[in-house]
């Protein structure tokens, strides 16, 4: 779990159980366990049946509500998830290996994890771990630069999918020993990150520990009866959503009382980010659930961002910056300001945004609306581009493709090992620990840096018995669960440079939404004119092999 | 024996010429066996990277001791050959290999990268490209449209000079807690433009909550956006690199204000000078050399904005805020292009040397004809 929302929610929990448990709670607890009347799924039930239970054991560490975990605490959850590697390794086997792990300290967390984690591991295995620490703003260039110069110093990195074009598929992974893939239960994870992520040609590279997608969060006191909308219900189609954003210019917002604003589109540049949020439009007109490519053609890497489907998402912002229906300074507002700045603070109606949003908004000291949040996947479109035919289709239920942003975490091993086994065993040996079932569910629930990302985790009871309020993890968690598991999800392609695709795309997208461009065609040929010359840069037939690899085709 | 030496020639001491000719020798020998060592640790690794011979280093690591070794053995080699003249240079040439292995080797190693087509992601590396780069940044409109952009910014160092100017001279004068005013005038320069792109562009300018935007509503602008209308934010980006860097410049220009001769002020007034003739015929004129100064520095400056473009706008509103090196930051780290992103930034730094030196010429000739440059200053 995120840093963030687990200090909110430990805040809005505190205040909760004062209010609601206190001591009248806990008297009616108590009476009711001394009558024996406890029901099988009762709180009090289930913690005196999970002591036997490992993962109701690591979850008391440190307990819910009881202070962020330190670093004795990530070495006791260690050392209680060790089963699989002495399932796997005798005692001191690794002695004499050194292994070196490259990985982010964000906000005092990632590799700060994994080295309580490990610590256990190492003295169990008696291998030694050396630590690359990186801030995120320096992961890419640093990772960038040890590919190009040749000079991969790290046997172990932590990950993101989008990446894998540029390791898996310039040949430095090494690939995953069947003995991990069972170690780790890959079964276990959410649909969208089964392969082909981890996946290329076939092999599987990667152990994921982080999932990563975007959801609609929207207002629930701009909809119903006698709503500023008009509408009954939230909308569910991209149509329906400018729709309202047209409607409720000129009236007031039902909770502050200031200007009513309908869909935060961030129209500001974000490091490359920024693309994601015109694909959670696009997503609904291009991805054809009969075609796994949405954003290149896999058979000459041609761009499809300025195809039909795409140019409607861009003229549909376009229209709405036209309808002038955004806040003022809309134009300067990156997905940082729409999500915290604006939606949180009770500014607009409706936004998508990845999992961390939707959360804050019950437990963000800044947001004014946890109250009056609602949560889906994104909206879908009546209409859906079909790139094989060029032809835009209408199927008989709107179009739905959640926008799997991003892919989480993983953990890869470098083929800097391949050549020894003892140490690639090691390698390994490190790596499933600190992917295993059930140490993350630990970290799924305690400040990691990382979200749920296994069927096994939206296990509601589990969470409630560690200490959790069931309304709320609830909602934060089903959110999510119903994107990752959609059988129309837009992967995003792993292949190398794709940020920078992204970074050329938010500068002309830019120029577009601020009329530079005559209009949504000429500003998404830019893009894929500027897509062209990348994709010739970086070598378009090497391109073409990994997109389709990325894709499993 | 001893040597006649006269009462001013420096101390020197007299060594045998047997003596003096072996460590002359040894002086050659040891300036000639780095020079050789570093030559040769160079090729053979130059060789190896460019695949001609199999065996190499692993990493450039031993050229760079090559590298110290010679200059250690330059520094040590000319005291043994040149005496006391050799020992007087050490003191420079620790600084001037310094200077020649992080300023001028990445220099021109840059020349080199930057005619070369360099994508991070690309399984081809670096490679030769000739002059793509240069007709890539010919046809690149973010390109020129950033360079237009610095000619605004640069063009409004001039009204940051007026301000500085004003500042700096009532900051002169006798007012009350004029040092509490100093000091306090000097704060904003001591704060990050990254801090301030969060401070004020961020946080006061904010268009709903922000002080700015409320005052801007209670005087009457009923929408305000402060970085949505191209003119606007310009203007807002200068305002924030404005507030840190002017007192740059009042600094600069207090101290020359302070240097002035106060007989000559002294002597206009009992002449009858006007305080405006005074300014105008007195002060400007004999500013004119340090003001020369001060408006190049800020230029300099000026012409390396980037930071608090990269936080606040990004650029936007379509380019209307970006900066040459804003601009070279986002091809070169969001998009891996290190051969154009260096080509960028070399054809930048030629451009600057050239302006700078025109405007230093420009500079020079103005001060002479107010006559505020004695003649010798002219070279």
């Amino acid at each position: 779990m995120k840093l963030e929302l687990y200090n909110r929610l430990m805040q809005m929990q505190a205040s909760r159980r004062a209010l609601l448990k206190g001591a009248a709670g806990a008297g009616a607890v108590a009476a009711f366990g001394s009558a024996g009347a406890l029901g099988p799924l009762s709180p009090l039930t289930g913690k005196a049946l999970a002591q036997d239970n490992l993962r109701a054991e690591i979850l008391k560490i440190p307990g819910v509500g009881k202070g962020s975990p330190t670093d004795a605490d990530w070495q006791k959850v260690g050392e209680l998830c060790l089963g699989g590697t002495k399932e796997t390794v005798k005692e001191g086997e690794f002695a004499g290996v050194e292994l070196t792990f490259m990985g982010l300290n964000n906000q005092n967390l990632h590799n700060l994890l994994f080295r309580g984690f490990l610590k256990p591991w190492e003295t169990y295995t008696g291998a030694k771990i050396n630590w690359i620490d990186l801030a995120q703003a320096d992961y890419n260039p640093r990772l960038q630069q040890s590919i190009a110069t040749g000079t991969v110093d790290f046997d172990i990195i932590e990950m993101g999918a989008p990446f894998e074009g540029d390791t898996a598929g310039k040949g430095l992974l090494d690939e995953m020993p069947d003995w991990v893939k069972t170690l780790i239960d890959m079964d276990d994870y959410v649909n969208y990150l089964k392969p082909p992520v981890g996946t290329w040609d076939g092999k599987t590279y990667r152990i994921t520990i982080d999932g990563d997608c975007h959801t609609f969060a929207y207002r629930t006191d701009y909809f119903g009866e006698g709503s500023i909308s008009g509408m009954t219900d939230a909308p569910t189609t991209w149509d329906e959503v400018d729709e309202v954003t047209k409607k409720v210019k000129g009236q007031s917002d039902p909770l502050t009382g200031l200007d009513a604003y309908g869909f935060l589109d961030p129209l500001k540049g974000w490091g490359g980010f920024g693309f994601y949020f015109l694909e959670d439009r696009a997503t609904a007109y291009a991805k054809h659930p009969d075609d796994p490519a949405w954003l290149f053609d896999p058979d000459t890497m041609k761009p499809r961002v300025n195809n039909p489907a795409f140019v409607r998402a861009i003229q549909d912002v376009m229209d709405l910056i036209a309808a002038d229906v955004y806040p003022p300074d809309q134009i300067n507002a990156d997905p940082g300001t729409t999500a915290f700045q604006q939606f949180l603070a009770g500014t607009g109606s409706m936004i998508c945004w990845w999992g961390d949003v939707g959360s804050n908004a019950r437990t963000s000291d800044s947001s004014v609306i946890g109250d009056v949040v609602g949560f889906s996947i994104n909206p879908g479109s009546k209409q859906v581009y079909n790139a094989k035919t060029s032809e835009w289709e209408t199927p008989a239920t709107p179009n739905f493709a959640p926008n799997m942003a991003y892919l989480g975490w993983g953990i890869y091993v470098t083929n800097r090992v391949s050549g020894d086994e003892k140490k690639r065993k090691a390698a390994w040996s490190a790596a499933a620990h600190l992917g295993g079932k059930d140490l993350s569910l630990w970290c799924a629930a305690y400040p990691s840096g990382f979200q749920p990302y296994r069927n096994s985790h939206f296990n509601i009871e589990e969470w409630v018995e560690a200490g959790y309020d069931s309304d709320f993890i609830s909602d934060y968690l089903g959110s999510e669960s119903e994107s990752y598991n959609h059988p129309n999800a837009a992967i995003e392609p792993r292949i190398p440079g794709i940020f920078q695709y992204y970074s050329i795309a938010e500068d002309e997208l830019a120029k577009g939404f601020a009329g530079q461009y005559k209009s949504a065609q000429e500003t998404a040929d830019a893009i894929a004119a500027a897509w062209e010359k990348i994709t010739d840069e970086i070598g378009r037939e090497n391109q073409i092999k990994l997109y389709k690899a990325s894709l499993g085709m | 024996m001893t040597s006649s030496t006269p009462a001013n020639a420096p101390l020197a001491f007299d060594r045998p010429v047997a003596n003096a000719t072996s460590q002359k020798m040894a002086g050659k020998l040891m300036i000639a066996a780095g020079s050789i060592i570093f030559v040769a640790t160079l090729a053979f690794q130059i060789l190896y990277a460019s695949g001609v011979i199999e065996s190499g280093f692993d990493t450039w690591l031993p050229v760079l001791y090559a590298y110290a070794l010679w200059a250690a053995s330059i520094i040590f080699g000319q005291v043994l050959v040149r005496g006391e003249r050799g020992s007087r240079a050490t003191f420079v040439l620790p600084a001037v290999f310094f200077t020649v292995a992080l300023v001028v080797f990445p220099t021109i190693f840059g020349f080199y990268i930057a005619f070369t087509s360099w994508n991070l992601s690309s399984d081809a590396g670096r490679v030769f490209n000739g002059w793509d780069n240069l007709r890539a940044l010919w046809n690149d409109p973010f390109f020129w449209n950033a360079l237009g952009n610095m000619l605004y910014y640069g063009l409004m160092v001039l009204v940051e000079y007026a301000v500085a100017f004003g500042l700096a001279m009532i900051l002169n004068s006798e007012i009350r807690a004029r040092r509490f005013f100093r000091i306090v005038f000097l704060l904003p320069f001591m704060l990050s433009p990254v801090a301030v792109s969060w401070m004020v562009g961020k946080s006061i300018m904010e268009n709903r909550f922000g002080p700015m935007a409320r005052l801007a509503r209670l005087l009457g602008w009923e929408r305000p956006a402060f970085f949505s209308d191209p003119w606007i934010a310009r203007l807002s980006i200068e305002v924030m690199d404005a507030w840190v860097f002017i007192p740059l410049m009042i600094i600069l220009l207090l101290a020359g204000l302070q240097a002035l001769p106060k007989e000559v002020l002294e002597a206009s007034k009992v002449d009858g000078a006007t305080p405006w003739q005074a300014f105008w015929r007195i002060i400007f004129p004999l500013m004119l050399p340090v003001s020369i100064t001060t408006i190049i520095i800020r230029i300099i400056f000026k012409l390396k904005l980037a930071d608090i473009v990269i936080n606040v706008t990004a650029g936007g509103p379509g380019g209307a805020t970006d900066t040459v090196s804003s601009f070279i930051y986002r091809e070169y780290r969001d998009r891996s292009n290190v051969g154009y992103g260096t080509a960028l930034a070399e054809f930048y730094l030629i451009a600057i040397i050239i302006f700078i030196t025109v405007l230093l010429i420009a500079g020079r000739r103005l001060a002479r004809r107010y006559g505020a440059l004695p003649a010798v200053a002219e070279s």
